[in-house]
């Protein structure tokens, strides 16, 4: 008798998902959540996708959140001869 | 003789007939009554951030050279700046020249990146003018990477500008650039003239991605600033328009998040109210309420038939005429002279035989009828 296919578990969909909003920029990550929200909105999304399409945005929105909260801004500087980049020396601006 | 005179003044003139001979700058200083040669000796020619062309107003700072063996004077030059009416004549010929070549169009201006992923920042290094954007940038959207581009930004620097800006051109897709910024701090409307020139203005008009310019004071307005795509009024000001500010960011965050809560929320409000409805719909189908219809709508019919029964014309005193054989009797002619006939009234029968028949007189006015 062939066996089943085991279905994803709810956790390792949510990791997935978690794993992919984590290489989103903050702009992608929102653009995702808004469309989410707008099926949400939408009365032809089934009610068992509901659930599933609410964690979804939630992990978005996290991400968003996580973006927002950097507070270190990569600054390089680029050698216009050489069109290098490099670390910026920022002691002089100061 | 040379003793005479101050070490060092200023003159305001006109430039006439500048040329180069042997390395040195010869040229006429002239303030429309009398004139006097001046030369910037090679060695310091290098360093002037700008060279007149024929008719520029200039200032010169100089001293008084004398060559005794020929008796004559010259101006030594040692800096030499345009003067604001070259640098505005300059401004309104390079802007009058990028408008006939289209290039100063506001239908050409580019919509700019609502969160740029990286930017482009074209300054002098070190300067203030960077420390601002540094810092500006920081508070405001950390999450942009800087790349910081040290050009000059005062004197003969054009050609420097244009190469940098061809080599940005060529690399800004390897090196994920969204927009650029040029920018340099305030100073006077004479040292922002590099920005006024055409090649730089040219390149800056069609390099591949928008360009924000953050050049001097609010009130100074060079041609670079009319190519952009956006004029920022100052270098912070510019990575102002760049950048989206965090604050409305998380107040963006905000609002989704209890906009998804309410999402949720009422399409679960809705299916219950759907069930609701469909609960109704399943109890007025009972058998016992379809029952209960159809005994409602013989009670009716029943009421309707007594309501028509020809009992209720007996009960007001007619009376109903019928043959033996049970035949209604409606007209003389359904009946003959010692039949025998029954009259129904409203509480019993009457049998009765008949006598006489008689018709009715026929009036005219019943004939017309």
């Amino acid at each position: 008798m062939p066996r089943k296919k085991p279905e994803p578990s709810k956790t390792s969909e949510q990791d997935n998902w978690r794993e992919d909003a984590s290489q989103l920029s903050y702009e992608e990550a929102l653009q995702a959540l808004d469309v989410l929200l707008s099926q949400l909105q939408d009365d032809s999304i089934p009610l068992a996708d509901l659930q599933k399409n609410h964690a979804r945005a939630s992990i978005y929105l996290d991400r968003c959140d996580l973006l927002l909260s950097q507070v270190e801004q990569s600054v390089r500087q680029l050698d216009p001869n050489t069109m290098e980049e490099r670390t910026l020396d920022t002691s002089n601006n100061e | 003789m040379e003793r005479g005179f101050a070490p060092r003044f200023v003159i305001q003139a006109t430039a006439s007939r500048p040329q180069v001979k042997k390395g040195h700058l010869w040229l006429t200083l002239s303030d429309g009554e009398a004139s006097i040669t001046a030369v910037a000796w090679a060695s310091k020619l290098k360093q002037l951030d700008f060279v007149p062309a024929d008719g520029d107003g200039v200032t010169v700072i100089g001293k008084l050279n004398f060559w005794s063996a020929r008796a004559s004077l010259a101006v030594q030059v040692l800096d030499i700046r345009p003067s604001l009416s070259t640098v505005l004549r300059r401004f309104e010929t390079v802007k009058a020249k990028l408008l006939e070549e289209g290039l100063i169009d506001p239908s050409r201006q580019r919509k700019l990146p609502d969160y740029p992923k990286r930017l482009a920042v074209l300054t002098s290094v070190p300067s203030s003018a960077l420390a601002d954007m540094l810092r500006t940038a920081q508070e405001r959207w950390p999450l942009s990477d800087l790349l910081v581009v040290p050009i000059p930004v005062q004197g003969e620097v054009a050609s420097i500008i244009c190469r940098v800006l061809s080599r940005l051109a060529e690399l800004h897709d390897q090196l994920g650039l969204d927009a650029i910024v040029i920018a340099r701090g305030g100073g006077s409307r004479e040292d922002l003239i590099v920005f006024d020139d055409v090649d730089v203005c040219r390149t800056l008009a069609n390099f591949p991605l928008p360009v924000v310019t953050g050049i001097g004071h609010d009130d100074d307005l060079t041609v670079a600033d009319l190519v952009a795509d956006h004029r920022a009024a100052t270098p912070t000001a510019a990575m102002v328009t760049l950048m989206p500010s965090k604050e409305s960011a998380q107040q963006t965050i905000i609002q989704r998040r209890k906009r998804l809560g309410e999402y949720k929320r009422w399409r679960l409000e809705q299916a219950n109210s759907r069930l609701k409805e469909r609960q109704v719909q399943l109890h007025a189908l009972r058998p016992a309420v379809a029952l209960d219809r159809r005994r409602n709508q013989w009670t009716q019919r029943q009421q309707l038939l007594r309501a028509l029964s020809p009992q209720r014309w007996l009960n007001r005193g007619f009376a109903m005429l019928h043959t033996t054989n049970g035949q209604p009797v409606q007209s003389i002619d359904d009946i003959r002279l010692n039949e025998q006939v029954q009259i129904r009234l409203k509480d019993g029968v009457v049998q009765a035989i008949t006598e006489t028949i008689q018709a009715n007189e026929i009036t005219d006015s019943q004939a017309s009828l």
